[in-house]
């Protein structure tokens, strides 16, 4: 992935030098042509006084004093490289990088490009958890800051005030240090609600989670079918409603076609998942079985969610607001239900508006994640550094970070905008 | 790392909600207790099992929130609370921080008071209204800053610290009655009288002979000073002779100051604390600016030359974070810099004004593409240059719009500069580390009371500001009409 990631990049390069060179002699040409066109009617400005050719002049002005600076910075590099004696070449990334995760197969012989692959999926599981429970997070304070009540506006209107105008930097640290760290008990006297089933020390969390038996392969078909089946009775209720009117209810249908299969595969395989319980061994960590949440990946999250969901509850506001008066009026003149009013006039109108700061909070919620490196959670940031400390070469390990977060950022506002262009209003 | 650009959406956004606070500010006036308590407290079954909820939420926090804050030992903060504000500052020359934190101060007034009242000579001359704001609505829009500065001078262990600040809020009002009582002819040159203020205060920290990049800096500032008086001088235009004798005046008086003056400070490697933080942010803010306007009317430049390299440069920095920015200044700038290692904070410095610059670009950018195209054709029909179409008709037009978003990039800075302490400069956010790590505290479990400390600092100055761009944004008028 990461040399891949790097030959795009060098593709891109080339790609913009020939572009902006190609470009620019055209342009070059053009003129000389249309000047020698314009010579023979003797109609042209002077040279010096042609719009043209002063864009040109500053374009090539532009090009070499960027060449020039260029040069004489890179020139500075490759001697101070020279003297310190720095690899610039990329074939560390097969060397053994003897870096270690907790809870993470990864040994210290893996290569440092598995390493930093590693780095990256806790990035984008940080993410997977993070952005979604920010939205509804943020979705349920903003709504709050609209309430009716009083109490509930002003506790929503104080979280997202004094959490919105924290950095989130000093968020996380305060969340690690203080309020898991502090807050929850050491490992020996775990904290656990409900019987053995949930662990909370102050180094992991552990929930119960699912796990194959037998026949497990034969479950996992069986759920596809299931999926099928229920988008297959979504698309068929959505025909009946668009022909006939009656309601569609299709959340619940296709649920229930879901449901209804999985239980049926589920008694005729005879058991084929069961609940997989966390087991504490004697020093009382947790080390076999269920899900287990490294302590930094949870305090990183939790701390990231409330940030970016303090952000997210003023575009919710807003966008609620800024749907038109007229718009609920005519709502309630139809006489709709008040979830009515919301599900069909309100929100989507909203979300119109809401969607683009939106993107932009997802995008900051990525980077944001970067803060990882303050509290040691192995994703990409830390492992780089970890790397840097372990001499491999900060050059092209700094390449290979700023890469990876440019196409994660790139990856995302990608999904961003195209679910946006398919909720704005097409045509006009 | 947050707000960047000012899409269309975001204006909505902002509109909407200033409208909505204006609505709810005129109603629910005249009703009694009673009444408002029916209505915003027990409307209804579930409003009232919601107020019972949250209400009791709200008190339990409320509750042992005082109780922990009484509770807590404050002493780590009292032993810091130099370290906290100024880092390692040398303690005989303290007296610097406070001469030039006074003149800092000093040139607040000055200016706000000066621009308040050519706000209301312009209103006057328009025949619009204007509200003079009062003593009162100033104590309301910055309470929470002036209850920070209370709280942080509380845990001072010397009256010094009291009277000093006691002195500094009596200077802020003095400069401010004294900018509002100023001829016409100074405060049309409010702004450029502030920025030699300014460079005159970071002379008395940081000495003369440092600053050889402070004259390069002087001659900019006044030079855009003394366009921005030009402008508001009576009668409008003003010869050569007044457009540039200013800048002239100020770039002599520091060249010589600086060349003169065997005057030895200190540099930003010995300042600290909150002082870094808040320098930073001005910095970043003041010197991406400039750079950050370039880029963006490189980006809706024609010339794909210009275009290529400003949409490179720009979405390679917004999209990345800054910490791998800061990593590159700490590991990779010095290789590519000539001479010795300059200090860690130069070169995040360096790195800060880019990366301000870039998101500076994208916001200038939404401001230009509001201002309407026939704006630009009239300017180019009337037989404007190239150059003076931009000046003088499209970034007046766009700065201007820009204003409130501008604010909005100043706090995600200010917060971003926590990022420092990464990289192991010590600004506020690391000072608590710092303190933790003393032999007196260490292991002691201290780091809540620090943390609460940092936190309501960033959050009371983050907030104001914030309230302040929103202010800005209803006068201004920013996305209505």
């Amino acid at each position: 992935m990461i040399t891949a990631l790097l030959w795009l990049l060098a593709i891109a390069a080339v790609g913009t030098v020939i572009y902006v060179v190609g470009r620019l002699l055209w342009d070059i040409f053009q003129l000389i042509a249309e000047r020698r066109r314009g010579a023979e009617d003797a109609e042209l400005p002077p040279l010096w006084r042609d719009v043209k050719v002063i864009g040109i002049g500053a374009q090539i002005a532009a090009l070499v004093l960027i060449g020039l600076i260029g040069s004489y910075l890179w020139g500075n590099f490759t001697d101070r490289a020279d003297q310190i004696g720095l690899d610039l070449s990329f074939d560390f990334l097969d060397q053994p990088g003897g870096i270690t995760i907790a809870d993470n197969p990864l040994s210290a012989n893996d290569t440092v490009a598995e390493a930093i692959t590693a780095g990256f999926f806790n990035t984008i599981r940080i993410i997977l958890l993070g952005i979604p429970a920010a939205v509804i997070l943020g979705t349920l304070v903003g709504v709050a800051r609209l309430s009716n009540n009083w109490v509930l506006r002003k506790l929503a209107t104080g979280f997202v005030e004094f959490i919105r105008n924290t950095p989130p930097l000093v968020v996380i640290i305060f969340v690690w240090r203080v309020v898991f760290l502090e807050g929850f008990p050491r490992a020996q006297e775990a904290w656990k609600p409900l019987g053995e089933w949930f662990i909370f020390n102050n180094s992991r969390f552990a929930f119960p989670s699912l796990e194959g038996q037998d026949n497990f392969g034969a479950f996992q078909v069986v759920v596809l079918v299931g999926l099928a089946a229920a988008a297959g009775v979504g698309y068929w209720r959505t025909q009946v409603f668009n022909n006939t009117g009656t309601p569609h209810r299709r959340v619940l249908w296709g649920l229930g076609t879901l449901v209804s299969i999985c239980l049926l595969g589920y008694i005729a395989l005879g058991g084929p998942v069961a609940m997989s319980k966390p087991m504490l061994d004697e020093a009382g960590r947790v080390y076999t079985g269920g899900v287990r949440m490294q302590m930094p990946y949870a305090a990183l999250t939790f701390a990231l969610i409330l940030y970016t969901s303090s952000h997210i509850a003023e575009i919710v506001r807003g966008s609620i607001l800024a749907v038109h008066k007229g718009q609920v009026e005519a709502a309630n003149a139809l006489a709709l239900s008040g979830f009515q009013r919301y599900r069909f006039v309100v929100l989507p109108q909203a979300m119109r508006v809401a969607f683009p700061p939106l993107i932009n909070q997802f995008l900051n919620f990525s980077k944001n994640s970067s803060l990882a490196i303050a509290i040691g959670f192995a994703e990409t940031t830390s492992i780089i550094n970890n790397l840097f400390g372990q001499s491999q070469p900060a050059p092209q390990l700094l390449l290979i970070l700023m890469l990876l977060y440019l196409a994660l950022s790139l990856v995302l506002s990608l999904i961003g905008n195209v679910i946006n262009s398919r909720l704005q209003i097409v045509g006009r | 790392m947050s707000n960047s650009g000012l899409s269309a959406g975001d204006a909505q956004l902002m509109n909407a909600v200033a409208e909505a606070e204006a609505e709810s500010a005129r109603h629910g006036q005249d009703l009694t207790p009673g009444q408002w308590a029916k209505k915003n407290l027990f409307d209804g079954v579930l409003n009232s099992i919601f107020t019972l909820v949250f209400g009791s939420i709200a008190l339990v926090t409320i509750w042992f929130g005082a109780r922990w804050f009484i509770d807590s030992d404050w002493e780590i903060v009292r032993a810091n609370l130099r370290l906290f504000m100024v880092g390692q500052f040398p303690r005989d020359d303290l007296f610097r921080l406070w001469v030039s934190g006074y003149i800092v101060v000093f040139m607040g007034g000055f200016v706000a008071g000066a621009m308040a009242h050519n706000a209301q000579d312009l209103a006057d001359m328009q025949g619009v209204e204007y509200e003079r704001a009062t003593w009162g609505s100033l104590l309301r829009r910055f309470w929470t800053i002036i209850a920070i500065i209370i709280f942080f001078v509380s845990f001072a262990r010397t009256a010094l610290p009291y009277i000093g600040v006691a002195g500094g809020m009596v200077l802020a009002v003095g400069s401010r009655e004294l900018g509002w009582r100023a001829p016409a002819a100074v405060r049309a040159r409010s702004v450029y009288i502030g920025a030699a203020l300014f460079i005159i205060s970071m002379m008395v920290l940081a000495g003369t002979s440092r600053l050889g990049g402070f004259a390069l800096g002087a001659v900019a500032l006044a030079w855009v000073a003394s366009e921005t008086g030009k402008r508001d001088l009576p009668g409008g235009g003003a010869g050569m002779v007044q457009r540039w004798a200013p800048a002239i005046l100020v770039a002599v008086v520091v060249f010589v100051v600086t060349v003169l003056l065997p005057y030895d400070g200190y540099g930003w490697e010995d300042w600290g604390g909150l002082h870094i933080t808040l320098f930073t942010t001005v910095f970043g803010i003041g010197m991406g600016m400039p750079i950050g306007i370039l880029l963006a009317l490189g980006r809706r430049s024609d010339l794909p030359v210009l275009k290529t390299a400003s949409v490179i440069f720009i979405e390679f920095i917004r999209g990345v974070p800054l910490i791998s920015l800061l990593l590159f200044s700490n590991l990779m700038l010095p290789l590519f810099l000539p001479g010795d290692r300059p200090a860690d904070l130069t070169l995040a410095v360096i790195v800060i004004t880019g990366f301000s610059a870039a998101y500076i670009a994208e916001i200038v950018r939404g401001g230009l593409q509001a201002v309407p195209k026939g704006q630009t054709e009239a300017a180019q029909a009337s037989g404007m240059s190239a150059g003076a179409v931009q000046r003088l008709i499209v970034l007046p037009q766009a700065l201007r719009a820009v204003i409130p978003a501008m604010v909005g990039q100043f706090i995600s800075l200010f917060k971003d500069t926590s990022l420092l302490s990464i990289i192991g400069i010590l600004e506020f956010l690391r000072v608590s580390d710092v303190a933790n790590a003393q032999p007196d505290f260490v292991g002691k479990g201290l780091a809540p009371v620090t943390y609460v400390f940092v936190a309501l600092g960033y959050a009371a100055f983050a907030y104001t500001l914030s309230k302040e761009s929103r202010r800005l944004e209803t006068r201004l008028g920013v996305g209505v009409r």
